[in-house]
């Protein structure tokens, strides 16, 4: 059991550093200028070369554009937005969490509505409405993503500070003097750091879909880069021509998350503590 | 234990979702059976719909065309004989500044009124009043209108305006009684004189109608007409695969073979009045100046996107205007392909560092308008014009915070005609939209003279001049027309019109 757990996260630790290498490194991997258009080589499928013009390992796409090259650029998008939302919403979940789950009352009561109402739409359809509102853009997308994706954080770090709150060591705490937001921060908090890492990576692997999602709505961001979802919805109207320019972005989608979802479940029983005593 | 159990339930889950799944997927194969085309009901998926109820608060050609069952104009083109012949007028006359209209006897709207002289005027009236109007300019030099009887129309002009007709062209006649009788509610009635009787509406949705059986002329085969708005290429060809409409519209070219090769199918192709082309507003930077608007033109090579994206169904607009309309001029060419002098321009206007602009353009509207920008933005950039292309929903394209309240600097565009006139009075003529915001004294003078010629190989020559002037001063970048292509149910008996209009009483259904 023990081996099948850390092969979880070998291999989707392994999945994710590759995509971290790709991102990084994409200038020097890429053979191609992701947006370099050769019209007279458009809609060819993979090849390792030949018949006048250069190795396109996946094909090239309507435009004649390398659709590795562009995968390998599109990687950045996934992982920047996929990354930054779920830091920025982890903390702005985790702060108001901690909050409402230590202090209760009134300050329980208003933060917990706020986040009902959050819940109260489907997820998708929050971050289009904020799209819509907000307008195309990389900032904007994030921005979209993390006021839909804080709530998930804010609820089971509340839960989890509602129970940390009574216990001995946090009593111990405070009959030394400590004050509240030491305590909160310093005691509380980090003993829910473990569930907060396991939301984290599935909050990660959601996201990098709804990135997508949006980018195939033409919500996401503008059409000069290329992202995952952008690329399917280029490549859609050429399905049955050229099917190579859906299926291999959609692959990248599938493995990226595939990947994150192994990490995160190896994670979740290593860390979760229902499961520990099954170690 | 506990962990075991949820195993199961995430495998049972797996197991239920991809049943679900297959089910999904064969779907379309048992809807085909639940639509198949009736004799008496056709739907037409379309790309684009009555944005409202207002009859004249939009100024497209396919959206003209669904108007058109419920509404009728005075006058039609005759594609084939490029002339006009009345629909509900009977004869005209030119008098210098006056046209006088003899309307047909007998008509009458469908809530029972006779239709005369008066709902013209009104009619009229109200597309040169109404806040919400794009139709107004059309009518900007009447004067006055006069109804000596019920069957007589006098329209006096400013100045003689021999393009009159072409004015009327599209123009939808209301009925007064209707508008006596509900007030501000009367768009919701949709009373007209036509073939078909509005019966509902829906923003985005359907636009339902019906036969109009005390239709005055040659009465419709198919009693029930369904326009269905489906913005995307994808989703019109595969709701007519699957039988949910039986005419589609904007095919994309990619998709020809498919159609072609379906049992239930075929595609019916026509030479488009629609000229596309790069409108750039010489009111905002940077394209206040000439020498960059040249410069873009030097840039652009529109035979690549006719042979690489439309897989080589277009055809190229070689001046300002394509070959197949009155006021086209065989001497005049357009800037030849060359970005090199491109640069050299840009660095002569003070961009010698190149120039970044953004390229507007409706993805629904024009087939692969967003490949075609993603193309030009990369001929631009050979000659030092960083382009970013913006996609925009149609109606804040073209609404007032976007081409028609002259919002937009750079953008990609279709303009149907026939008559040069029309469209250089447009977009060209000072005054007449804010589409461009372009004002050339000597042009205006031009077009001012060719509209009050009634001799049209003297008008001809008069366009044929102002054409060398607006390419000149190249406020837009003419491009190509493209084939029209429709997916049409074998069994409908339907000719494709070159003007996107899709009128169901051409139709007929094959039993």
């Amino acid at each position: 059991m023990a081996r099948m757990r850390y092969l979880k996260i070998w291999v989707g630790g392994a999945i994710l550093s590759l995509l971290l290498v790709c991102g990084l490194a994409a200038p020097f991997l890429t053979p191609y200028d992701p947006q370099e258009q050769r019209l007279e080589h458009r809609l060819r499928p993979p090849s390792l070369g030949g018949q006048g013009f250069g190795p396109h390992w996946l094909g090239t796409d309507n435009l004649g554009r390398d659709i590795l090259s562009r995968i390998i650029y599109g990687s950045r998008i996934s992982l920047l937005v996929g990354a930054t939302t779920v830091v920025l919403a982890g903390f702005m979940g985790c702060f108001l969490g901690a909050l409402a789950g230590y202090f209760g009352d009134l300050t329980d009561e208003v933060i917990s509505k706020i986040s009902e109402i959050f819940l109260a739409f489907p997820f998708l359809l929050l971050a289009i409405a904020l799209m819509a509102f907000l307008g195309q853009g990389l900032l904007n997308l994030i921005l979209a993503l993390m006021l839909t994706r804080w709530v998930q954080y804010c609820r089971v770090v509340r839960g989890e500070v509602l129970s940390l709150k009574e216990r001995d060591f946090v009593v111990a705490a405070r009959a030394l003097g400590g004050r509240d937001f030491y305590i909160l921060f310093r005691h509380v908090v980090p003993n829910t750091l473990a569930s907060v890492t396991v939301i984290a990576t599935f909050a990660m692997a959601i996201v990098i879909i709804a990135e997508a999602s949006l980018s195939f709505l033409g919500l996401g961001v503008p059409p000069s880069i290329p992202t995952w979802g952008s690329m399917l919805s280029e490549g859609r109207s050429y399905m049955y021509r050229a099917p190579w320019l859906t299926i291999f972005p959609g692959i990248a989608i599938f493995v990226t998350v595939f990947g994150i979802n192994l990490l995160g479940d190896g994670l979740r029983d290593i860390l979760d503590p229902k499961l520990r005593g099954q170690r | 234990m506990a962990r075991e159990k949820s195993a199961m339930n995430r495998r049972q889950f797996l197991k239920q979702s991809a049943a679900f799944g297959l089910g999904s997927l064969m779907a379309p194969a048992f809807a085909r059976q639940v639509y198949a085309a009736s004799k008496d009901r056709v739907a037409v998926l379309h790309s684009v719909s009555a944005d409202s109820l207002n009859p004249y608060a939009h100024s497209a050609s396919p959206t003209y065309g669904i108007w058109q069952h419920i509404l009728e104009p005075l006058v039609e083109v005759d594609y084939a004989k490029k002339e006009f012949y009345g629909v509900l007028a009977e004869s005209w006359e030119f008098q210098g500044k006056k046209w006088v209209f003899r309307l047909k006897k007998g008509i009458r709207f469908h809530n029972g009124a006779a239709f005369t002289s008066k709902d013209v005027i009104f009619s009229i009236n109200r597309m040169k009043t109404d806040k919400a109007s794009l139709q107004r300019s059309n009518f900007r030099d009447v004067v006055e209108m006069q109804a000596p009887d019920d069957h007589t129309v006098i329209i006096a002009t400013k100045t003689p305006s021999a393009v009159f007709l072409d004015r009327l062209h599209n123009r939808f006649m209301i009925s007064k009684a209707a508008a006596d009788k509900y007030g501000d509610q009367m768009d919701q009635h949709a009373i007209g004189t036509g073939p078909y009787r509005f019966v509902s509406w829906q923003r985005d949705g359907n636009l339902v109608l019906t036969r109009n059986d005390d239709y005055w002329g040659p009465k419709p085969e198919i009693k029930e007409v369904v326009y269905r708005k489906v913005g995307e290429e994808a989703g019109r060809v595969a709701g007519l695969l699957a039988g949910q409409g039986d005419v589609i519209n904007n095919v994309p070219v990619d998709e020809i073979p498919r159609l072609e090769s379906h049992p239930r199918v075929r595609v019916e192709k026509v030479a488009g009045l629609r000229m596309y082309f790069l409108a750039m507003n010489c009111t905002l930077k940077p394209f206040d100046n000439k020498l960059v608007r040249q410069a873009v033109n030097y840039c652009i090579d529109p035979q690549a996107i006719i042979k690489y994206i439309y897989d080589g169904n277009g055809y190229m607009v070689d001046g300002p205007v394509p070959s197949h309309v009155i006021g086209y001029d065989p001497n005049l060419k357009r800037y030849p392909n060359d970005p090199k002098k491109a640069r050299e321009l840009l660095a002569k206007a003070g961009f010698s560092n190149g120039v970044e602009v953004k390229l507007y353009f409706s993805p629904d509207r024009y087939p692969k308008a967003r490949e075609i920008c993603q193309v030009i933005a990369d001929q631009l950039l050979k000659g030092g014009i960083k382009t970013e292309p913006v996609s925009q929903e149609f109606v804040i394209f073209w609404g007032k915070d976007g081409v028609n309240g002259g919002k937009l600097p750079f953008y990609y565009v279709g303009r149907p005609f026939v008559d040069t006139d029309t469209f250089y009075d447009q977009y060209f003529h000072s005054g007449v939209t804010k589409r461009i915001g372009y004002s050339n004294a000597e042009f205006d003078r031009l077009m001012k003279e060719q509209q009050s010629t009634g001799d049209q190989k003297k008008r001809v020559a008069l366009l044929q001049e102002a054409g060398r002037i607006v390419m000149e001063d190249a406020p837009f970048v003419p491009l190509y027309n493209l084939a029209e292509v429709y997916g049409v149910a074998r069994n409908v008996i339907w000719k494709a019109r070159p003007d996107e209009k899709i009128l169901v009483w051409d139709m007929k259904i094959r039993s």
